[in-house]
């Protein structure tokens, strides 16, 4: 009954025709959703305008539809677009692929240089150690050829042992010096030294009493650790006396008495 | 590189190559309904450079509102008319229009529009003047002011110093005259 008196309040026309506001448009929708008889009408009303207006043609002028269409296809680029497009998929998909790469190759470079810079810190660690051990050999072949030099020493009657000790000045110092008295050699046992060390601006100078004659047999330092043990010094033929004085750095063209911190005579 | 266009195709086709943007569609709606629209627009707006920039506008809109179209609520055509309906109102209530059909009426008497008018009934003369003959011309000229002349059928109610009620069932009638002829 509803749908009856709907179909005939003349509303389903105006509908059809855009005659009718928002609100009226959405109750004659809701009608048509909820009659099929409505539905039915609204269809027949449809149909018959579609006639009226298909026997009303009026032909546009010709190349109209070209115009339009080229205006649409000038606006609207969706098939082309779609041609595109799984190309562009891949596309996406290389360049994400791209990225991942990207990023896995910064963390493996990373890596790599964190690795890198580890092998150079090993590399100059061992380098230090290879030093020190190149020096520990070295010294300890150097100690090898002067502990040798020192046993030969026995077998040659020519080399002479003096112990030179301490004076007033420090009485508990003393060292020991070979002379060689045919070749002139003479030398200092650095590891029987006990001098106190001397500071930078003065040097122990060894000198030679030479018939009552001070000569000058060189000078020398002592450190806290002596990385030899046999010191060369200047050679002489002949000496009564072994005498260490305390001078200025470089030695004095005569001894300073009062800083003489030991001596010992020659046995014959 | 251009397919076979159709002359004409079932509206289930025509809806859903619409709604997928597939170009080819707008021809075939061209070819089916150009004209009907073309009749319309063009007894609505009678400059005929206008009427033709109109139907242009209604097939790009037609193109471009696609995703707007709801069958449940109507027929293509019906969506279709109304785009073009809707183009003549707004053209009808611009100033510029109203200005050039006022330069025309100063410068033409009314036989020009008249004379128009015959013009571009000249193409289905013969047709119509059946459907004239069939329709009792109360009936037909209120259905006619809203259907081909842009007017409101409120408007058409003032004009013709008829209560609205009485408007609407003659456009009813004229309707189910319609039907009988067609149906």
């Amino acid at each position: 009954m509803e749908a009856k008196n709907y179909i005939e309040s003349g509303k389903l026309e105006l509908y059809v025709l855009g005659q009718l506001e928002a609100e009226e448009q959405i109750e004659v929708e809701k009608m048509i959703a909820k009659y099929p008889e409505v539905k039915q009408e609204v269809d027949a009303i449809e149909f018959a305008m579609e006639q009226y207006a298909l026997y009303h043609a009026i032909p546009p002028p010709p190349d109209m539809d070209r115009m339009i269409l080229d205006e649409i296809r000038k606006t609207t680029l969706p098939l082309k677009v779609s041609i595109y497009e799984p190309k562009i998929k891949k596309l996406r998909i290389a360049l994400v692929a791209c990225a991942a790469l990207l990023v896995l190759s910064l963390v493996a470079l990373y890596s790599t240089y964190d690795k890198l810079n580890n092998a150079k810190d090993q590399i100059v660690s061992l380098n230090l150690e290879k030093e020190k051990f190149t020096t520990t050999v070295t010294f300890m072949k150097q100690t090898n050829a002067d502990l040798q030099k020192i046993a030969n020493m026995r077998d040659d009657p020519d080399w002479k042992t003096v112990k030179l000790s301490g004076t007033k000045m420090d009485p508990k110092a003393k060292m020991v010096v070979y002379w060689h008295v045919t070749g002139k050699h003479v030398l200092m046992d650095l590891s029987k030294l006990n001098l106190p060390v001397n500071d930078q601006e003065h040097q122990y100078q060894l000198w030679a009493l030479v018939n009552g004659k001070p000569v000058d047999l060189g000078v020398f330092d002592v450190k806290p650790d002596a990385s030899q043990i046999l010191a060369n010094m200047k050679g002489i033929a002949s000496a009564q006396t072994f005498a260490v004085t305390l001078e200025k750095r470089g030695g004095s063209s005569s001894p300073t008495m009062n800083q003489m911190i030991v001596a010992g005579n020659v046995s014959i | 590189m251009a397919p076979k266009i159709a002359a004409n195709l079932p509206e289930e086709e025509l809806i859903s190559k619409l709604k997928s943007r597939d170009t080819t569609v707008i021809q075939v709606l061209y070819n089916m309904y150009s004209g009907a629209l073309f009749g319309v627009i063009s007894r609505t707006i009678q400059q005929t450079v206008v009427a033709e920039d109109l139907l242009q506008e209604t097939f790009i809109k037609i193109w471009n509102a696609a995703d707007s179209y709801d069958s449940s609520k109507g027929h293509l055509f019906t969506w279709m008319m109304r785009i073009a309906h809707n183009l003549c109102i707004d053209k009808l209530r611009s100033k510029d229009y109203k200005n050039s059909i006022k330069n025309q009426d100063l410068e033409n008497n009314v036989d020009f529009i008249d004379e128009q008018k015959e013009v571009t009934f000249n193409a289905d003369l013969l047709g119509l003047k059946d459907m004239v003959n069939a329709l009792k011309p109360e009936l037909h000229s209120v259905l006619n002011m809203v259907y081909f002349k842009g007017y409101t059928h409120v408007e058409a109610a003032e004009e013709l110093h008829l209560p609205v009620g009485t408007v609407k069932t003659r456009i009813r009638m004229a309707i189910i005259e319609l039907r009988k002829h067609f149906n």
